[in-house]
């Protein structure tokens, strides 16, 4: 069977599930950026100039670890509360949680990885 | 709001069930695995004055870092746990990417060659991984 899937991103965003669904999408994404990442990572092992480049460059750090931290917080949430089906009533009160962790640790990492690119 | 659990055991063993159950272990073990990290890497660091930074660098990277573990059985102990985590993290992954696959890949066929090329990618970057960290 054959499915058609007509969703753009922006109406995918837009949609009325909001918070959950927002995690939803950007756990995907995130997932999608650390299989990109994953790769880059082989390539730098192998020894590839650029790979090892790109890895260390701190515009490509600023770009994916917004992505890759979002992915495992988020992770963290959905195993905790796939694991304790009791807590699934407070789902929305996890995902609040989620925020704000996310953002006091993206935060700090953003800031460690600009300190270490200006040589703070 | 009402919620339901339904034991393992009544679910049944499907594929659906087993693939859910290895992405939960997988990740699972990953967290784990971070946790082991973060503190053997403290451990290492608080024993060498070496940077925390640079011996997480030098674990995950032996082909261009230098491997600043002060003995044979912490170096063999810190590539052990970072193939673990790649081959977690693989798995982990596997399941992931072939599940956004099959949303946005509709025709069977190519379906079809989508999982066969990311298993493949799987196996094939996996092995160069484990063999680059344990020989390097």
């Amino acid at each position: 069977m054959s499915l058609k899937r007509d969703v753009s991103l922006s109406a995918a965003l837009g949609y009325k599930g909001q918070g959950p669904y927002l995690t939803y999408i950007l756990h995907r994404i995130g997932g999608s950026v650390l299989f990109i990442f994953f790769t880059i990572y082989i390539l730098a092992l192998l020894g590839v100039q650029v790979a090892i480049g790109i890895l260390s460059n701190w515009v490509f750090q600023i770009v994916f670890v917004p992505f890759m931290l979002f992915h495992a917080i988020n992770g963290l949430r959905i195993t905790i509360l796939d694991l304790s089906p009791k807590l699934i009533e407070h789902f929305r009160t996890a995902i609040n949680i989620e925020w704000v962790v996310y953002a006091l640790v993206t935060i700090f990492a953003l800031f460690v990885i600009l300190r270490s690119a200006f040589g703070g | 709001m009402a919620t339901r659990s339904l034991p393992l055991k009544k679910r049944g063993f499907t594929f659906e069930v087993f693939m859910w159950a290895f992405t939960r272990f997988t990740v699972i073990a990953m967290y784990g695995l971070m946790l082991a990290g973060i503190i053997g890497g403290l451990f290492v660091s608080a024993s060498t004055g070496s940077n925390f930074g640079e011996i997480l660098y030098g674990a995950f990277f032996p082909n261009i870092a230098r491997n600043l573990m002060d003995s044979d059985v912490l170096t063999i102990l810190a590539k052990l746990m970072v193939i673990a985590f790649i081959l977690s993290a693989v798995g982990h992954g596997v399941h992931g990417v072939l599940e956004i696959f099959d949303d946005y890949v509709t025709g069977e066929g190519a379906r079809r060659w989508a999982r066969n090329i990311v298993i493949t990618y799987a196996i094939i970057a996996s092995l160069i991984a484990m063999y680059i960290i344990w020989t390097k």
